[in-house]
C-alpha cells in the first residue's frame, strides 16, 4: 500500500526532500544515486577535447621535463591545475601521414586522433578507420550508465563540397568511430543534448504509461530487428554490412532502454532547458560543457568526445580580434603575425577548457572533486599547422584518474611514440583494458 | 583542357548498339580509328615516363601525388583516366616536366600523347556495360523529412534533429557515406514516435494537452500547507488557486487527486471553481492509503482563468474520543486541467483520415479494417507492394494496443511507428529484377519500382507519387515514352524545387554560406539577410535554368538574374524594393550567370579577402571538371620580399607566390581564373580597387588565352562548353545514383554529353539521358 503515498512526481523526478521511508532507495534524488553508484564503483570518466588545424608548438611545449617546468604561454592558463595535468611532448600518430596517399592531412589526422589507424583514402566508398579509443572503452564499460558515451561538437558535418582532398567529408568531421566503417556523429545542439541527457524526464509520464511505452519500444524495436535480418538475407555483402551496421544501433538501443529503468534519471536541476545553438560561439561552446559536466556528475555517461570545430575548419575568430579564417592563418608560412594570431586562437580554446575544468574541480565527489576522479584529453592530431606534421602532437591530460595518474609532470619522448599507447594506459585506467589498438606498442612507459 | 575521349559514335547506331547482348568484356573496338599499330603501353609510354617523369612522380612521396612509375601497365591508365588526361594536358602545354628538369622533344611528347589517348580509347563503349554498385542507401535529412511529408502529410521537419549527413564525392546521398550510428536509430524511433502521434488521434492524447500544477509547489500564494514532500494540506476551510491561460474557448477536463483526514458525520467535500464559481462539488471519501482522483468536464472560454480547489467542509472536534477523528482536512498532490477536447463529431485531421481510411464500426471488423489499413500504409512507404506476411507481422502492433488496453488508433500507431523505423522504409532497398537461375551475375536493369524511386528521389528527394507509383504497379514506366513523360511532369511539379536545393546547393556548395563569417570590420554590409538573399538568388537562378527548360550554358552567363532590395542595393541595382524577389535584367554583361553571383563569388573568399586562388580551384572543380592536384604537404617557406607583402596588391603577392617552379605548374592554372573576377570583393559586391590600388582582373589561361575582366573570361568559359557540361553531367549522375563514378561510367557520360549537346544544353535533356543511362537504369548483379 505504501506505494500510493508517494506522489508522481517523486517517483518521476526523484526530487524533493529526503524521504521518510529510507527502504525506498530508489525514490531518493535520482542524480545522487547516480553519483552515488559512480562513488561506490569508483567510477572514473574519460574525455577527449580536439582543436583542428595544430597549434603553435612554440608556445606549448614546456622546455624543463619533469616536475619542474613552466608552463608556456598557451598552456599557462592551466596553472591552476598544474598538479594535476601531465604535459605528454613527443606523442605522435604516424596513421595521419600520407604514406604515399598525397594530400589530406586534415582528414586523416582526425580520423587518425582516436584510432591510431590510417584512413582509406576515398571520397566516399568503402570509408575506413578504425575503432576509437572512446569507443573501445564504451563497448567494455558503456553498459554501466544510461548513455555508454556521449559524442559532442560546435560544428555540423560539411553540408556540401570536399573537405579534404580526396577524403570524404565524414573523416573531418567525426572523431569518434563505432566500428571501422561507423563514425559516430556528434551532437552540435544543445537543446537536442540536454533532451537526450533528460529524455526518461517527462513529467507528464506515470510509471505505468512509461513502462508501457518502453514495453512498445521493445516491440518495435524487435519487429525491425527481424525485418531487417530478413532483408539482409536477400542482399549483396556491401549491403549487408550497412544492415548489419542498423542491426547494431537498434541492439544498443535495445540494451539502452532496458537499461534506462534500472537507472533511474538525471536531476536537469541547475540548468535550464537551452533553447538551441547559440549565436556566440564561447557560449555555445561553455553551454555545451556544462551540459557534459552535468552528464559526468549525474554519471549519465562516462565517456565523451568533444570538438571545438571540424578538422580543416576555417572559422573566423572575429570576435577575439582574429578575422582570418583559421586554417588559412595555420598555413603560416612562418609569418611571424600569423602565428600571433593563431596562438590567440589556441589561447581562446584553452580558455574555454578552463572553464570546463573548473566545473569539475567545483563538483565534490566522494572525498575529493569530480576531476580527481577524471581524465580529460586534450589536443590536435596536427602538431604545426604549416607543415601538417603529426609528430610531437600536442596533449595535454588533465585529472588524475582516480588517483592513479601521477600528475604534476611534463614527459617528453625522444623518439615518436604512438599516442594509442597513451590510450592504452588510460584504458586501464577506466576498466577497459585492452593489448591493442590501431598501431600501438604497448603501454607508455612512466605512466 | 580538351575532354580526350571517342569521338562520338553516329547517333544512328546507337539504338542498334544497345540491343547487342551484354559481353562484360570487349575485345577490340569496331569502329574506333584504330592507330596504325596497336599501341603498347610498355614499348610507348613506360620508357618516355621512366625517362621524365618518375623521379618526382613516383617513391614515397610522389608530387602532386601522382605517382606515375606505380603504374606498371595498361589497365592503370583505363582506370586512372582523369590523371592521364591531365598528365598529357600537361605535356602538351609544355607546364610539365618543369623548368630547370630535362625537356621531351617534340617527337617525344606526341609519343606519349598519341599513345595514351589511343590506349583510353581502349575502353570501349557500347558493349561494356558495368552499371556499377550502388550500395543500399538510407534516406538522407532532406529525404526523410519529404518522404515523411509526402506519406503523412506532416510537415514539421522531423529531420532536423538528426544529426548531419556526411558528404562524399561532394554530396550527402551517398550510399557509402551514409552510416547509422546507434544516435541516428534513437531519433528514428523518436521521430516516428513524434510523426504517428501527430498524424492519428488515438486515446488520451486525443483529449489535448495536460497542465498539471503539483501542490506542494504551490508555496504561500496560496492556502494550507505542504504535506509531506508530495501534497498540500488545507486544513482549514480554503482553496488551492492556480493561474492558468486557456488557449481557447472549448471543453476542459478538471482534475485533482486527493484524499481527506475524514473526521465527523460527513467524508471530506472539495469543489472545482473557475473564476470564484463553483462548478462541481465532490464527496472525497478516499483515505491517505488511497487517494483518489476526481474529474469534471467543463465548457470553458480562451484566457487567462484562475482554477481553484476548495475545501469546503472543515470539522473539528476537541472532544472526539479517537484522536484521529478529530481534525477533518483535505489533502490534494495535484491539480490537473486538460484540453481543449476536441469537438463532438469534429471532423478528424486530414493526416488521420488518410492513413485510417476505414474505421470498425462492430468488433468482427476489427481485423479486416486494419489489415487493409496497413497495406496501403506499409505498401507507400516501402515504395512497393508488400507481401501478406508483412502486412501479418505488422497486424501484431494492432493487437497489442489491444492487448494493452489501449484503442484501435493507438494500434494503427504503433503499426506507423514501427513502418518508420523498419530498415525497409529507412533504406532504399533494391534487389533489382529477378535472376534466372544460371545467368551471369551481369548487370540486369532495376525494378519498376525501384526505378520510380530512383526517379522521385533524385528529381524530388521523396517517394513516387501515385501516379509513378501507378505506373510502376503495372509495370508501364519504362513502356513507350512513359520515362520521358514522367520525367518532363516531375520536373514542372514543385516538388523538383528539391533538385535546387539538394543538387544545385551542393554542386555549388552555396550551402557553405551558413558557415562563412566575412569579417564585419571590413565588410559591414554582410549581415543575415543579405546571407539570405545570396543563397536565394542562386536557387531561384537555378529553377529558372530547370522551369524553363534553358540551357545549361546559361548557367555560366545570363542576362538576367532574381533580387530583393537589399541584394539589389548590394550589387547597384536600382529601383527594386521590399523582402520578395524579382526577376531583373542585367544589361552590361558582367553580372551575370552563376559565377558572378554574391553567393559563389562569397563561399570562395576568405573572411578578410578575395582568393583568386579558392575561385580559380572553384571553377577548375565545379565548372570544368578538371581539379587541380592537391598542394603539396608542407606549404614551402616563401622569402616573401616585405615591401610586396605590406604594399603590393594581393595579384603581386600571389605572382610571388607563382614564381615559385614548384607552385607554378597548378598555380598558373587556378590563379588567372580567379583574377578574372577580382571586381567583385569577398561579398560579392562591386570595386575598382582594392585598397588603394586599381583592379587588374586581366589574366592569361596556360592555353595562351588572354582575357581583361570577368565579362570576356565568361566568354572564355562559355566556349569550353563541352568541357562544362561533361563536368555537370558528372556531378549530376553522381548525385543521381549516389556513388562516386568509376572509370567504366566514362561511356554513360559520353553519351549524356553527346546528346545534350545536340539538344542545345537543354537542362530536361541532361536529365532525360541521366535517367536513361545504364548507370541510373541498371545494377550491378546481387553476387558481390
Amino acid at each position: 500500500m505504501s506505494t500510493l503515498r508517494i506522489s508522481r512526481r517523486t517517483v518521476l523526478r526523484g526530487l524533493g526532500t529526503a524521504m521518510a521511508l529510507p527502504w525506498l532507495e530508489a525514490m531518493a534524488p535520482a542524480a545522487n544515486v547516480a553519483k552515488g553508484r559512480a562513488l561506490r564503483t569508483g567510477a572514473k570518466r574519460m574525455a577527449f577535447f580536439y582543436v583542428p588545424n595544430g597549434v603553435n608548438m612554440v608556445d606549448w611545449t614546456p622546455e624543463a621535463v619533469g616536475t619542474n617546468f613552466v608552463l608556456p604561454e598557451i598552456l599557462n592558463q592551466l596553472e591552476p591545475f598544474k598538479s594535476e595535468l601531465l604535459v605528454v611532448s613527443g606523442l605522435a600518430q604516424d596513421g595521419a601521414f600520407a604514406h604515399g596517399d598525397g594530400g589530406g592531412d586534415h582528414a586523416r589526422s582526425l580520423a587518425c586522433f582516436l584510432t591510431g589507424r590510417h584512413p582509406l583514402k576515398t571520397d566516399g566508398a568503402n570509408i575506413r578507420a578504425g575503432v576509437s579509443v572512446d569507443q573501445v572503452a564504451a563497448q567494455q564499460i558503456g553498459h554501466m550508465t544510461r548513455l555508454p558515451s556521449l559524442e559532442l561538437g560546435c560544428d555540423r558535418g560539411a553540408q556540401s563540397g570536399t573537405c579534404d582532398t580526396g577524403y570524404s567529408c565524414a573523416y573531418s568531421s567525426n572523431i569518434s568511430w563505432r566500428s571501422e566503417t561507423t563514425p559516430m556523429a556528434k551532437e552540435v545542439n544543445p537543446r537536442l543534448v540536454f533532451e537526450r541527457l533528460f529524455a526518461n524526464n517527462d513529467p507528464n509520464e506515470t510509471p505505468a504509461s512509461r513502462a508501457k511505452r518502453d514495453r512498445y519500444r521493445k516491440s518495435i524495436l524487435d519487429f525491425v530487428a527481424e525485418d531487417a535480418d530478413l532483408l539482409k538475407r536477400r542482399l549483396g555483402q556491401t549491403d549487408r554490412r550497412k544492415l548489419d551496421e542498423y542491426l547494431t544501433a537498434v541492439r544498443d538501443l535495445e540494451v539502452r532502454i532496458g537499461r534506462a529503468s534500472q537507472l533511474g534519471v538525471t536531476d536537469p536541476s541547475g540548468l535550464p532547458k537551452p533553447q538551441g545553438v547559440p549565436q556566440d560561439f564561447k557560449e555555445h561552446i561553455r553551454l555545451m560543457f556544462d551540459l557534459l559536466a552535468i552528464a559526468f556528475q549525474g554519471d549519465v555517461t562516462r565517456i565523451a568526445t568533444f570538438m571545438y570545430a571540424n578538422e580543416g575548419s576555417n572559422k573566423s575568430y572575429s570576435f577575439i580580434g582574429v578575422p582570418e579564417g583559421h586554417h588559412d592563418l595555420s598555413h603560416h608560412t612562418g609569418n611571424a603575425e600569423k602565428k600571433q594570431k593563431i596562438k590567440q586562437i589556441n589561447k581562446f580554446h584553452m580558455e574555454q577548457f578552463v572553464y570546463f575544468l573548473n566545473k569539475l574541480k567545483t563538483t565534490r565527489e566522494g572525498e575529493g572533486t569530480l576531476l580527481d576522479h577524471s581524465m580529460i584529453l586534450y589536443g590536435s592530431g596536427i602538431s604545426d599547422g604549416n607543415s601538417h606534421s603529426h609528430n610531437d602532437l600536442p596533449v595535454v591530460l588533465v585529472g588524475r584518474g582516480g588517483g592513479s595518474i601521477p600528475t604534476g609532470r611534463h614527459v617528453k619522448f625522444d623518439k615518436p611514440t604512438p599516442l594509442n599507447n597513451l590510450f592504452l594506459s588510460m584504458l586501464d585506467r577506466i576498466g577497459a583494458p585492452v593489448d591493442q589498438l590501431g598501431d600501438s606498442t604497448g603501454r607508455l612507459t612512466g605512466l | 583542357m580538351p575532354a580526350r575521349r571517342l569521338p562520338a559514335l553516329p547517333a544512328l547506331l546507337l539504338p542498334a548498339l544497345t540491343l547487342l547482348p551484354l559481353i562484360t568484356f570487349a575485345a577490340d573496338v569496331p569502329g574506333a580509328k584504330a592507330p596504325a599499330r596497336a599501341v603498347s603501353y610498355d614499348r610507348d609510354v613506360r620508357p618516355l615516363l621512366a625517362k621524365y617523369c618518375d623521379s618526382c612522380h613516383g617513391g614515397e612521396k610522389p608530387k602532386a601525388d601522382l605517382n606515375l612509375a606505380a603504374m606498371v601497365d595498361e589497365s592503370a591508365v583505363v582506370k586512372n583516366r582523369k590523371a592521364w588526361e591531365q598528365v598529357i594536358d600537361y605535356v602538351e602545354g609544355h607546364e610539365m616536366p618543369p623548368k630547370g628538369k630535362p625537356q621531351p622533344s617534340q617527337a617525344e611528347i606526341e609519343q606519349l600523347s598519341g599513345s595514351v589517348t589511343a590506349l583510353l580509347a581502349k575502353l570501349e563503349c557500347g558493349r561494356t556495360s558495368d552499371p556499377g554498385r550502388v550500395t543500399i542507401r538510407r534516406l538522407n535529412r532532406a529525404e526523410y523529412n519529404n518522404t515523411i511529408r509526402d506519406l503523412v502529410g506532416v510537415e514539421f521537419s522531423p529531420a532536423d534533429d538528426f544529426p548531419s549527413d556526411d558528404v562524399g564525392y561532394g554530396f550527402d546521398n551517398i550510399g557509402d557515406v551514409l552510416t547509422i550510428p546507434p544516435i541516428l536509430l534513437e531519433k528514428y524511433l523518436a521521430a516516428a514516435e513524434r510523426i504517428a502521434e501527430r498524424a492519428i488521434v488515438a486515446g488520451p492524447s486525443a483529449l489535448g494537452p495536460t497542465k498539471t500544477f503539483e501542490a506542494e509547489d504551490l508555496g504561500t500564494q496560496t492556502a494550507g500547507q505542504k504535506y509531506g514532500d508530495w501534497a498540500r494540506n488545507l486544513y482549514t476551510a480554503g482553496e488551492i488557486v492556480v493561474g492558468y491561460d486557456l488557449p481557447r474557448n472549448g471543453t476542459y477536463i478538471l482534475r485533482a487527486r486527493a484524499f481527506g483526514q475524514q473526521a465527523g458525520p460527513e467524508p471530506a467535500r472539495m469543489a472545482f471553481k473557475v473564476d470564484g464559481r463553483t462548478l462541481k462539488s465532490f464527496e472525497v471519501k478516499a483515505v491517505e492509503s488511497g487517494p483518489a482522483l476526481y474529474e469534471d468536464r467543463v465548457k470553458l472560454r480562451g484566457g487567462p482563468r484562475k482554477l481553484a480547489v476548495a475545501f469546503t467542509n472543515d470539522f473539528y472536534d476537541e472532544r472526539a474520543p479517537d484522536p484521529k477523528k478529530k481534525d477533518r482536512n483535505l489533502v490534494v498532490d495535484y491539480i490537473e486541467i486538460q484540453g481543449p477536447l476536441p469537438d463532438e463529431g469534429a471532423a478528424l485531421p486530414e493526416t488521420h483520415r488518410r492513413i485510417i481510411f476505414r474505421k470498425p464500426t462492430k468488433p468482427s471488423e476489427r481485423v479486416d479494417c486494419a489489415l487493409a489499413i496497413i497495406e496501403r500504409f506499409a505498401t507507400r512507404a516501402y515504395r512497393r507492394p508488400v507481401t501478406s506476411a508483412e502486412v501479418g507481422r505488422l497486424m501484431k502492433f494492432v493487437d497489442l494496443a489491444r492487448e494493452n488496453g489501449d484503442s484501435f488508433e493507438r494500434g494503427i500507431q504503433l503499426m506507423v511507428e514501427a513502418v518508420l523505423v523498419s530498415p525497409q522504409f529507412l533504406f532504399r532497398v533494391e534487389l533489382g529484377g529477378r535472376k534466372r537461375r544460371g545467368e551471369p551475375a551481369g548487370a540486369q536493369p532495376v525494378s519498376e519500382f525501384e526505378l520510380a524511386s530512383r526517379l522521385s528521389y533524385f528529381l524530388w528527394s521523396s517517394a513516387p507519387d501515385d501516379e509513378l507509383f501507378q505506373l510502376a504497379l503495372s509495370n508501364k514506366l519504362r513502356e513507350g515514352d512513359n520515362l520521358e513523360k514522367q520525367v518532363r511532369r516531375m520536373l514542372k511539379d514543385r516538388r523538383a524545387k528539391a533538385l535546387v536545393e539538394n543538387f544545385a546547393d551542393q554542386w555549388l556548395q552555396v550551402r557553405n554560406l551558413k558557415n562563412v563569417n566575412p569579417d564585419k570590420g571590413r565588410f559591414p554590409n554582410f549581415d543575415e539577410p543579405l546571407r539570405a538573399a545570396m543563397l536565394k538568388e542562386t536557387e531561384l537562378f537555378f529553377e529558372s535554368i530547370v522551369r524553363e527548360d534553358r540551357s545549361v550554358r546559361d548557367l555560366l552567363d545570363a542576362n538576367y538574374t532574381f533580387v530583393n532590395e537589399r541584394l539589389a542595393k548590394h550589387y547597384g541595382i536600382p529601383g527594386v524594393k521590399g523582402d520578395q524577389f524579382h526577376r531583373v535584367v542585367l544589361k552590361d554583361g558582367t553580372r551575370g550567370g552563376i559565377l558572378t553571383q554574391a553567393s559563389i563569388l562569397t563561399i570562395t573568399s576568405n573572411p578578410t579577402r578575395t582568393s583568386p586562388v579558392k575561385r580559380g580551384k572553384w571553377i577548375l572543380e565545379q565548372v570544368l571538371g578538371a581539379p587541380p592536384p592537391p598542394p603539396p604537404p608542407d606549404v614551402p617557406e616563401l622569402k616573401e620580399d616585405q615591401a610586396v607583402v605590406t604594399a603590393g596588391t594581393l595579384r603581386q603577392r600571389m605572382e610571388q607566390h607563382r614564381a615559385n617552379p614548384n607552385c607554378a605548374s597548378c598555380h598558373a592554372r587556378m590563379d588567372p581564373l580567379g583574377f578574372g573576377f577580382e571586381n567583385f570583393d569577398a561579398v560579392g559586391a562591386w570595386r575598382d580597387k582594392d585598397g588603394n590600388f586599381p583592379v587588374d582582373a586581366s589574366g592569361t589561361l596556360p592555353s595562351g588565352q588572354t582575357f581583361r575582366g570577368a565579362k570576356e573570361l565568361k566568354a572564355v568559359l562559355k566556349a569550353r562548353e563541352p568541357e562544362f557540361v561533361r563536368c555537370l553531367a558528372e556531378k549530376l549522375l553522381t548525385y543521381s545514383i549516389g556513388r562516386g563514378l568509376e572509370y567504366y561510367d566514362r561511356c554513360a557520360v559520353d553519351r549524356i554529353v553527346d546528346a545534350t549537346l545536340r539538344d542545345k544544353g537543354k537542362f530536361s535533356r541532361l536529365v532525360l539521358e541521366v535517367v536513361q543511362s545504364d548507370p541510373f537504369q541498371k545494377r550491378r548483379g546481387s553476387s558481390e
